[in-house]
């Protein structure tokens, strides 16, 4: 067989057995290989040391209140509001398009009414052009009046040729 | 009709048995999830562990895992198997908080003899203080070389030696090709070999 240490397409060849998954006539093969083999019989005494130093790593018993601790999460989530009881479980777990969507959406909304002022502000300016307009026009006929009132002025004098 | 049902039994029975229990959670099986909870924290709290080195740092995250889970539980898909998707959680929540440095906040020191390290029980096996005394060291050393390995290399390892996933799962969690998954593996126990050899 080609040396696994060397071809490294066949290293996983040595994880394998060193995890002990190869199968019982791969795993003669790569140990009678191995015999022969100082690379390869080095690498794997290292990869055995490895795995016993991770079996060593035994991993914390979990608290005894874990699940009621969840549950109780699931509890709060449960009496919550609309969004975390009814659109959330709808969610994709990657809402990140549809947010950026939303947040677009919004941006836009604004923008929208940024331009367009709302009708009731215009309404009020027209309302006071137009009282603007009355009070000048009321003033302009107060003059007229006083105009008419004063003696006509003597017509221009026209030169004879 | 009758090979309508036949046929929706084949594609239900053709299904992981954790799949189907999840697709029980969707139509509001509460027992379903109970059974599925009690399956998998213990390996989800442990990856977890060995991924951010803090005990309750990792049941935090873990309950996390297992509240998408439960939130997801209308929209859920048997696309995968199921323990892909929820190592794929949880793997995304380990990197997020590694990123974040809050496993490190809490973290216990190495060289220090810590609430965390003293809980440890003596086994019967090992009487002597001596033999305690080499073997927390060799602890230590075990956990300083996962820690230094970049965070997907550490997530290959853990999943390929504690939770025995095959390639192909390690490489969906990661969403990478199966030759990045064993690359990835190749160069994590390189590095694992060349700092734990000497405690053979």
């Amino acid at each position: 067989m080609q040396c696994p240490v060397q071809n490294r397409d066949n290293a996983d060849l040595l994880l394998a057995y060193c995890a002990r998954r190869l199968d019982a006539e791969a795993a003669a093969v790569l140990e009678r290989h191995m015999q022969q083999c100082e690379a390869c019989r080095a690498f794997g005494e290292a990869q055995k040391a490895v795995w016993a130093a991770l079996d060593a790593w035994e991993a914390q018993p979990l608290s005894e209140d874990f699940d009621r601790r969840l549950y109780a999460r699931i509890r709060r989530e449960e009496e919550g509001s609309f969004w975390t009881r009814w659109v959330q479980p709808r969610l994709p777990l990657n809402p990140r398009p549809a947010l950026s969507l939303a947040v677009a959406a919004s941006v836009l909304l604004v923008a929208l009414l940024v331009q367009s002022p709302p009708p009731a502000s215009r309404l009020a300016e027209v309302e006071m052009v137009d009282a603007e307009q009355v009070e000048r026009a009321l003033d302009d006929l107060e003059m007229l009046r006083q105009v008419n009132l004063t003696p006509r002025a003597e017509p221009p004098v026209t030169q004879a040729m | 009709m009758a090979q309508r049902v036949s046929q929706d039994m084949v594609a239900v029975t053709a299904l992981e048995p954790d799949a189907e229990l999840m697709l029980r959670v969707k139509g509001g099986d509460a027992a379903s999830f109970a059974l599925l909870l009690e399956r998998h924290r213990v390996p989800v709290i442990h990856f977890l562990y060995r991924m951010v080195q803090n005990q309750a740092v990792a049941e935090e995250l873990a309950q996390e895992v297992f509240l998408r889970v439960y939130r997801a539980r209308l929209s859920y898909e048997p696309t995968a198997k199921f323990t892909t998707w929820l190592f794929r959680i949880a793997m995304h929540l380990a990197l997020n908080c590694l990123r974040d440095g809050r496993a490190e906040r809490g973290h216990a020191s190495l060289d220090v003899e810590t609430q965390e390290n003293a809980s440890r029980q003596v086994p019967d096996r090992r009487p002597s203080v001596e033999q305690d005394l080499v073997f927390e060291v060799k602890l230590a050393e075990v956990r300083r070389a996962i820690e230094t390995l970049p965070a997907k290399q550490r997530a290959a390892v853990l999943m390929h030696k504690y939770q025995e996933l095959e390639y192909s799962q390690i490489a969906r969690v990661l969403s990478c090709s199966e030759s990045a998954v064993k690359s990835l593996l190749f160069r994590a126990y390189e590095t694992l070999r060349a700092r734990l050899a000497h405690l053979a």
